[in-house]
């Protein structure tokens, strides 16, 4: 069985103010030492579990893995392609934040076998990231890479998030601009959302956040889409761009719907039809652990109809959308017969388009993923 | 421990509790039968009387129950008791004054921390009026906030009677309870009626149960009944067979006969119980009695609102469903209904604003029906150019103004309880409300009596919740329906994109329409949620547009990152969605939500 991987720290250096991710601050690296080795128990526990699972990705993701020290990062690693079978030439990403890297550092982790570096940036405007509560500013981004450029690293993704508070059209283009000079492989843009139990959201129930409306975000997403299109990148998702053969691979299994493994605090897996989740505290997922228990909190076992939806409204975040072929070879059922009815409203309202082998958003589409989802959801 | 022992007229005592919401009259009557053995420590709920759980939740009692308890007084002498619940609401005031004809005693319960309220003085006005033996009971003297001193000097102003006969209780440490039963045995007289008269029972409540049908719930003033006699209702003529008679423990439990002075409960094969209407006589169809007993009065709805389901399929289960409300309950009226906008629906009436709530959201509970209820409304009588009085609470069937001569709307007599701080609040939105000013009173207590005139329509919203923020929730009220008045009223309509939504429509007083209307509109525009192209609302008058706000068409809504593979999430936020949007109704083709036909008076 192929399998992406996904391994989860939650740890990070201090809480950004519209962070809702599963992470903790750590103050000292001793402090995480006991959820590594559960971290290490639980990848152990699944060899029998899936003895037979071949990794293709990995992803390291938190929190901010890179705080940990590179050895550690390289140890998971290890225990990773001892008890899973491996690709050589598989892809693996790790996050990072700037001013969690050094030179030693990223030699290690390049020398590890990590071939993907995932930057939050989150923006290159210093005014701006500190209002987000980031502890770095641009010239740390820009720093962390060119030094990881240095050491080799040939595949770098930056993170962005747009539509913040007060950001004027201008703002934004400046970040994007600064983003390109970079040329990195791939970035990541999102809009901000608003999660409940972040300060981000404490103060815009108090009326103290000033978002920028609906329409500017949509003039900043339209703009950027065509922008960074000019410089070379496409379009891929919803919220990616990719130069040339520089796709996430790991993402594409979320977005392809095939099987995943989540390990760590928090993590989410797709397994045999099942989608289950880890439990989220640190603590709790030790304590699990120590007792030699999976450490899943819930899970459900999909019906064939909530597997179709799933594949349908993430095939859809994709540019390719989704083929006919490759959905009747999953399924033994037709697209276009089951969702007839809600294909051929969005075809008629523009949001989706219909040739012969497949379905896509169209352009206007792109903007309200949402509501064309909803059409399919159950 | 339930011994039958027959006891002479003058070993019964017939009586009720009657207190403002909330000031512990279930508490107490739980304490009464428990002490009594009536019902064991194990058996009880939290509130032994309240059947339906609606009650239990809303902290009130909606139809009036009936039990029998004996007691084994000081003087060594065994005595019935019968012991009539009554609703505490202002909705129920006829229900209400029927449960007390059936008593010859009541006990007030007031609370001390919160002291004299409008149903308090309600309910002493009623009580004296079916010339009740009134035992004053201050209740909850243990709590902190207590101040039984000031509560005791209003009751002896209000009843001009002596500190001595007020009991001071708390029914929830059973504080009281011997000296309460005491009273009721000594203090209240026993029943007078002459059980070799012709047979006269009052029926007091009546209900509905589908294996045993109707069972009505009587006081027999003169003569008994027993199983085998044919009965006759006086004012609704009905003729019946006796089937079974019995007493409540509290649960039924037949009996040979009941006797003058009894209270217990007939079944004879009712049809049903709008037959058997609480107020009417029951008498002997082969010797009946010359005249009825007093009091009896058809209740009319005072307030109305269609129902309609949100999905049309449900009408025939919406039809069911109101059927099978109304056999319980025979102030609640309904009659189909046609409306452009929803489709097939109700036209309901009901007694006041509480009577619709619990209707409606037991047929969301119970009956499990998505509902779409429309804005409250009051009947309107409108005098015709042409000579014709029409009757009308939909503002959707109103006439076209060129053919009214005149409308008249329904004012009620307000009487509001409040600490002096509060005056200044309260009279502004009275007076905001179109009210008159009638009268004001001190209590003592630090308290003040209000009397007011307002028309009805003004009150049916949120009139309550805003008495109760304007006095941090110390003010109470009372009201009773007066008649009608003529007035200056005016029909909106609202247009939503373009569409004339007839559920939307409203009555309002001329001079606030402009206001009126430009409110409703902004909050259609916060409500309705936006669509994939731009949205009109607009209020008009006879098709002249006074307000108008647009709903700009939805450009951006797409969904951020799946952090680490978390789709689970993702999904259920989407299905999330969807099921608000199953709760919406397709207009055209614009969906707006349900709220958006309630929510529309609630504005300031």
């Amino acid at each position: 069985m192929n399998l992406g991987l996904y391994l989860h720290f939650p740890f990070c250096k201090t809480k950004c103010f519209y962070c809702d991710f599963n992470s903790y601050p750590l103050k000292n690296i001793e402090d995480a030492l006991p959820y590594i080795s559960a971290l290490h128990q639980e990848i152990i526990l699944y060899t029998k579990k899936i003895p037979k699972g071949i990794l293709k990705t990995i992803y390291l993701g938190g929190g901010t893995p890179t705080i940990l020290p590179a050895e550690i990062i390289n140890d998971t690693l290890e225990i990773c392609r001892e008890n899973f079978l491996t690709n050589p030439d598989m892809e693996i990403t790790v996050e990072a934040n700037p001013g969690t890297l050094d030179k030693r550092k990223l030699k290690v982790l390049l020398s590890a076998g990590i071939n993907r570096l995932s930057i939050g940036a989150q923006s290159l405007r210093d005014p701006e990231l500190k209002k987000m509560g980031r502890i770095h500013t641009k010239k740390d981004i820009i720093n962390t890479y060119q030094e990881a450029r240095e050491i080799g690293f040939n595949n770098i993704n930056l993170d962005i998030i747009f539509a913040l508070p007060k950001q004027t059209l201008i703002e934004f283009q400046e970040t994007i601009e600064e983003v390109c000079k970079l040329k990195p492989d791939h970035l990541s843009l999102y809009n901000l959302t608003l999660e409940e139990g972040t300060l981000f959201f404490k103060w815009w129930k108090e009326g103290k956040l000033n978002l920028p409306s609906e329409e500017l975000e949509y003039t900043m997403f339209k703009w950027a889409i065509s922008f960074l299109k000019k410089h070379g990148f496409e379009h891929y998702e919803i919220s990616n761009f990719a130069l040339p053969s520089k796709q996430s691979r790991h993402n594409k299994i979320y977005w392809d719907n095939q099987p995943y493994l989540g390990i760590g605090a928090g993590a989410s897996s797709f397994l045999g039809g099942y989608r289950y989740k880890n439990y989220a505290h640190p603590q709790k997922y030790i304590q699990e652990l120590e007792k030699g228990r999976f450490p899943v909190e819930e899970g459900e076992r999909l019906s064939l109809k909530k597997r179709m939806i799933e594949t349908i409204i993430l095939g859809l975040r994709r540019k390719e959308g989704i083929s006919y072929q490759k959905f009747k070879s999953r399924f033994k059922l037709d697209l276009d017969k089951m969702f007839n009815l809600q294909i051929d409203k969005l075809v008629n309202q523009k949001l989706l388009k219909k040739d012969k082998e497949r379905i896509q958003l169209t352009f206007r589409g792109l903007f309200l993923a949402n509501y064309v989802f909803r059409e399919f959801i159950d | 421990m339930l011994k039958e022992v027959t006891l002479t007229t003058d070993r019964i005592r017939n009586f009720s509790i009657i207190a403002h919401i909330d000031h512990g009259k279930s508490t107490l009557a739980d304490r009464l039968l428990e002490y009594t053995h009536t019902i064991s420590e194990r058996e009880r709920k939290e509130q032994i009387l309240d059947f339906m759980d609606l009650e239990r939740e809303k902290g009130i009692t909606i139809k009036s129950k009936a039990v029998r308890l004996y007691y084994q007084a000081r003087d060594g002498k065994e005595y019935l008791l019968n012991l009539i619940d009554t609703p505490g609401h202002v909705d129920f005031s006829y229900e209400v004054s029927r449960s007390l004809a059936a008593c010859e005693g009541a006990l007030l319960v007031v609370d001390a921390s919160q002291g004299i309220q409008a149903q308090t003085i309600a309910n002493i006005h009623l009580a004296q009026k079916n010339d009740l033996r009134i035992i004053p009971i201050v209740n909850k003297i243990d709590l902190s906030t207590a101040n039984p001193r000031q509560v005791i000097s209003s009751l002896r102003e209000l009843l001009a009677i002596s500190e001595e006969e007020i009991i001071l209780a708390s029914a929830k440490e059973g504080i009281g309870t011997v000296d309460i039963l005491e009273a009721i045995v000594k203090k209240i007289p026993p029943p007078k009626g002459n059980p070799d008269n012709p047979l006269r029972a009052l029926i007091f409540d009546s209900v509905y149960n589908s294996y045993q049908g109707t069972i009505v719930y009587v006081r027999i003033v003169d003569g008994n009944i027993k199983p085998g006699m044919i009965i006759q209702t006086m004012v609704n003529l009905k003729k019946y067979e006796v089937a079974e008679v019995g007493i409540f423990r509290p649960q039924l439990q037949p009996c040979q006969q009941l006797s003058a002075g009894e209270v217990g409960y007939i079944k004879a094969g009712f049809k049903n119980i709008q037959d058997t209407q609480v107020g009417d006589t029951i008498t002997d169809f082969y010797n009946p009695a010359n005249t009825s007993l007093p009091g009896y009065k058809k209740m009319n709805p005072l307030v109305f609102c269609s129902l309609y389901p949100v999905d049309n399929n449900d009408y025939e289960d919406l039809k069911s469903a109101l059927d099978k409300l109304k056999l319980n309950d025979s102030s609640l009226y309904s009659e189909p209904e046609t409306s452009q906008a929803l489709g097939f629906g109700f036209r309901c009436g009901f007694l006041g604003l509480l009577h619709m709530e619990i209707v409606q959201e037991r047929l969301e509970r119970e009956y499990n029906l998505n509902l779409i209820a429309t804005t409250p409304s009051v009947m309107y009588r409108i005098i015709k150019k042409d000579g014709n009085i029409i009757q009308v609470s939909n503002p959707s069937s109103f006439p076209a103004k060129m053919e009214i001569e005149k409308i008249e709307e329904p004012y009620v007599a307000m009487e509001i309880i409040t600490p002096n701080q509060y005056i200044g609040g309260i009279m502004e939105l009275v007076q905001d409300r179109r009210g008159i000013f009638k009268n004001m009173e001190y209590l003592g207590e630090n308290k003040v009596k209000l009397n007011y005139e307002l028309p009805l329509n003004e009150i049916i919203m949120d009139f309550y919740d805003k008495l109760k923020s304007r006095s941090s929730g110390y003010a109470s009220l009372d009201y009773e329906f007066l008649g009608y008045r003529p007035s200056d009223l005016i029909r909106v309509d609202i247009l939503v994109n373009y569409e004339l939504v007839d559920a939307l429509s409203f009555i309002v007083f001329k001079e606030k329409a402009y206001y009126r209307a430009k409110k409703i509109v902004e909050k259609l525009k916060e409500i309705i949620p936006r669509q994939l192209y731009e949205v009109p609302i607009q209020a008009a008058i006879e098709r002249k547009v006074i307000a108008r706000e647009t709903i700009r068409a939805l450009k951006k809504d797409v969904l951020a990152k799946c952090y680490g593979g978390d789709i689970t999430r993702k999904r259920k936020l989407l299905e999330k969605q969807k099921e608000g949007k199953k709760r919406m109704k397709k207009l055209g083709r614009v969906e707006i939500p349900q709220e958006a036909f309630l929510g529309i008076l609630k504005i300031d």
